[in-house]
């Protein structure tokens, strides 16, 4: 048995050291494990929030979608009205009433004009695809950051991980989304088929 | 062209709904939905269509897939489709030709180049 007083006192100190040493890396362990647990909760949040703007600003374009083919339908009503009114009148109804035909011409005009104007809202609306394709993605990315979140908790922690994987049921998406109004890509596209047909490709 | 008889994939409501309303303002009144590749074939095999269009990325059967599988039956080797995607890049316009897509249009599209796709489509088939 060897007493205290036959320990070198260089091996005392190596030995406290080591002890201090281990002392710090885990109450570092012990700080970091609470980021962990934390992060490992808020990244299926995050992801489930991601869901629920998809689902709510699909809902609401639909509603957007429903104002704008009654406003098309009830434009399309008014303008066959226009037609058969116009009809109705005689041939030389507004030869001597130019006041008059100026006057239902400007308001042909302004109704076909307001119903090119929904259509063009119609049209806007495309982008709800493509957002809800890049949220697909970034809910895609947060569901690997959570599995390597895991992972390293799993190595960390001494009990069996028996939590079930994220729901990886998400948007089908193309991470390279954009929601781009130029023509630019369409060109591209059309230049390439046009390569291909022509037996052209690089 | 008008009494075309179209088949509309996509897994988008929104989307469906938008190109099913583009196709109406460019006369073309018989379109079906389907919405997915899986759902679409489904409807191929009831149904006798003379166009699709699709969308790519979709789940149970994506546009590709679907694609592939439409081009290997005998019965749809001239059946014209026209891809509505997202998708830009150089190797995936290059992949979907290979699997047999006709015409293509990168989304967000507008209703011009919607109905000029198709009568080009419909003209170079013919």
């Amino acid at each position: 048995m060897v007493h205290d007083n036959q320990v070198p006192d260089s091996l005392k100190r190596e030995l406290t050291d080591l002890t201090r040493a281990i002392d710090e890396v885990v109450c570092h362990f012990k700080k970091t494990q609470y980021p962990f647990e934390d992060s490992n909760e808020k990244v299926p949040e995050a992801t489930h929030q991601l869901e629920n703007i998809t689902r709510q600003t699909e809902e609401a374009t639909h509603r957007v979608l429903d104002m704008v083919e009654e406003i098309t339908g009830g434009i399309s009503d008014v303008v066959q009205d226009l037609k058969v009114l116009r009809k109705a009148l005689p041939a030389t109804y507004f030869k001597n009433r130019s006041k008059v035909r100026d006057t239902f011409e400007r308001i042909v005009e302004k109704v076909e004009k307001s119903q090119d104007n929904a259509f063009a809202i119609m049209d806007a609306l495309q982008f709800q695809d493509i957002t809800a394709q890049q949220m697909g993605h970034t809910a895609h990315l947060l569901d690997e950051v959570e599995a390597k979140l895991r992972l390293i908790k799993s190595m960390f922690s001494d009990q069996n991980q028996n939590e079930q994987d994220s729901d990886s049921q998400h948007q089908s998406f193309d991470p390279n989304a954009r929601y781009d109004l130029s023509n630019e890509n369409q060109v591209r596209v059309d230049n390439l088929l046009e390569s291909v047909k022509q037996g052209r490709t690089d | 062209m008008a009494d075309l008889k179209i088949l509309a994939v996509d897994d988008s409501p929104t989307m469906r709904r938008i190109i099913i309303n583009t196709l109406k303002r460019a006369g073309f009144h018989d379109v079906t939905e389907a919405t997915d590749g899986k759902d679409a074939l489904a409807k191929l095999k009831v149904d006798r269509y003379n166009f699709v269009i699709t969308d790519w990325n979709m789940p149970e059967m994506d546009g590709l897939t679907f694609v592939t599988n439409v081009r290997s039956s005998a019965e749809f080797s001239s059946l014209p489709i026209l891809m509505v995607t997202t998708r830009s890049v150089k190797d995936d316009i290059l992949q979907a030709m290979r699997a047999g897509v006709n015409n293509y249009i990168v989304k967000p599209f507008t209703p011009d180049t919607l109905k000029q796709k198709i009568e080009q489509t419909i003209l170079n088939a013919s």
